[in-house]
């Protein structure tokens, strides 16, 4: 019962020093969806380009083109002899008309149909080679490479080592842009609950008189602080869930890539988003709450 | 009065003075302030269980920090001072709250909160400790019967006279059934009558039991109620004399 009128206390003086420093309180909550707008937007991105490289990574193996008219038997042999490579998890045949199959699935999961201007078009023959290594790569790519049935080899490692690019870039550009913001919405905390204070001193001081403990005195500012977090926060979600279905799509345009969908990543964004305004919150009004409340001796 | 004398009773019950032990001892207590200036020298008093004592003397003698040391906002620099045989010293940080709700205080300016009704600066000093609801709906009412203000309970305290604010300030000090009331000027602001009126409330807390320190500049009420004076000039406590005048040096 104690705990529950402290708290009941704490929340219902918090409400009240926020109405009352509405604009200050206003002002902070607004940095404070600054902050998490920018923070859901990186955490999305970062989403779609680590599900990319996921996506990459299990595709890491070897593609090789093979030579025209090459014989079904010449083909059973090389598939056989590849597989029997070390580093090799499985080899797969992809004939002209699978490999044709193939590309319009390709443009019909985009929603295009495949347009060839009325010419025929001839895919070529070729072997997909998975790794259970993705470190194997270079030793089967070099063992393909000296066999008469093929003509040319393809990794996709280039492609995986230029996202895993993109992806350091936008994480060091973002963490250094969120840690920029975050200074700014803490130090915004704590001016709003120093005016609290300041605004305050002589409630404060008559409950210090009349014996408050610590806790009653500081706990309403901090409760403030986490206020301003908590709304920030709880906007933000709101917004994340508004636009969630328009930038899926949008993310995959971008980066030609399968993105993190789906609702469990949206319950990680949100829980996400509300941890850390309500740690930004209190964290801001923590450090004023040190600094301007001096403690009696 | 029969309110008044349940809640001294209630007060009474809940406190654990040993009998003979003086509630309040300085021990040559000196307080230095960081310029280097004493407030306080060499300072021994005693304070027993119900003693109503007048603390005199010039501004500056040091009547505000002998008033800081009994409520704890301050330590001495040397010297020690015992609440009920407990040196507040040692008292700590977290446990100086406990301390305070045994210490009513009132203060020349009332400090009331202006937004607040007579009732609600009452109770707030309540909720702000965490009493319970009906803890606060039973003890408020009584409390303001104590001073005369039932009928002001729903006003603010701009719409109340001098000497009723700093009844309502009493009301809040005795909150908690202090053991001792500490009264820092309380005639101050108040016309000669008012200061009556509040000086005789003072001495009806104190026959109920409660232990009065009452800082005063005004020699007429010191004079007339002939109680033990204790008289501070620069820092230094030059008269301890009981049924005295107020007079200077």
């Amino acid at each position: 019962m104690g705990f529950l009128r402290f708290l009941g206390f704490t929340v219902v003086r918090a409400g009240q020093g926020f109405w009352r420093n509405k604009m200050m309180s206003l002002a902070a909550t607004a940095t404070v969806i600054l902050m998490l707008v920018l923070l859901s937007g990186l955490v999305i991105v970062l989403g779609g380009l680590n599900s990319g490289l996921a996506y990459i990574e299990s595709k890491v193996g070897v593609t090789a083109r093979l030579v025209d008219g090459l014989a079904p038997e010449a083909v059973d042999q090389l598939v056989a002899e590849v597989s029997a490579l070390p580093g090799v998890a499985s080899v797969e045949f992809v004939s002209p008309e699978e490999a044709m199959r193939r590309l319009e699935q390709a443009y019909a999961d985009r929603g295009q149909t495949l347009e060839t201007g009325g010419s025929e078009i001839s895919l070529y023959a070729s072997i997909e080679v998975a790794l259970t290594d993705p470190a194997a790569a270079t030793s089967v790519s070099s063992a393909l490479g000296e066999r008469p049935e093929i003509e040319r080899i393809t990794t996709i490692q280039e492609q995986y080592d230029k996202l895993l690019g993109v992806t350091n870039v936008v994480r060091l550009a973002g963490l250094s842009a969120m840690i920029l913001v975050g200074l700014t919405v803490v130090f915004m905390i704590v001016n709003t609950i120093r005016i609290a204070v300041f605004s305050r001193s002589r409630e404060i001081e008559i409950m210090r008189l009349v014996g408050a403990s610590d806790a009653f005195i500081r706990w309403p500012f901090i409760m403030e602080g986490m206020l301003c977090g908590l709304l920030g926060a709880v906007f933000t979600v709101l917004l994340v869930a508004l636009v969630w279905g328009p930038i899926q799509p949008l993310l995959i345009e971008i980066f030609q890539m399968p993105t993190a969908v789906g609702a469990q990543f949206f319950t990680f964004v949100a829980v996400l988003i509300l941890s850390v305004g309500l740690v930004v919150g209190m964290l801001g009004s923590w450090i004023s709450v040190r600094a301007h409340l001096a403690a009696g001796v | 009065m029969t309110d008044a004398r349940s809640v001294t009773k209630a007060r009474t019950a809940g406190t654990s003075l040993v009998g003979d032990e003086p509630l309040i001892r300085l021990v040559d207590v000196t307080v230095t302030y960081p310029n280097g200036k004493d407030a306080l020298i060499n300072v021994d008093l005693e304070i027993r269980r119900g003693d109503f004592i007048f603390l005199v003397g010039p501004s500056g003698a040091g009547k505000s920090t002998l008033i800081r040391l009994l409520i704890r906002e301050q330590v001495a620099t040397t010297g020690r001072v015992y609440l009920a045989g407990r040196d507040l010293a040692r008292v700590s940080r977290s446990q100086v709250h406990r301390l305070r709700r045994r210490i009513g205080v009132v203060f020349q300016d009332f400090r009331l909160l202006p937004n607040k009704t007579v009732r609600e600066n009452v109770a707030f000093a309540l909720e702000v400790t965490g009493a319970p609801l009906d803890e606060i709906r039973r003890r408020v009412p009584r409390l303001l019967a104590l001073v005369g203000l039932e009928d002001q309970a729903q006003q603010l305290p701009a719409q109340l006279s001098g000497g009723e604010q700093q009844r309502a300030a009493i009301a809040r000090a005795l909150v908690h059934d202090p053991a001792i009331l500490i009264a820092d000027e309380p005639t101050g602001n108040l016309d000669p009558v008012t200061g009556w009126e509040i000086v005789q409330l003072l001495l009806e807390i104190n026959a109920l039991g409660t232990t009065l320190v009452v800082a005063t500049h005004n020699q007429e009420i010191v004079t007339a109620l002939r109680r033990r004076v204790v008289a501070l000039e620069q820092g230094r406590m030059v008269r301890d004399e009981v049924g005295a005048a107020y007079r200077r040096g």
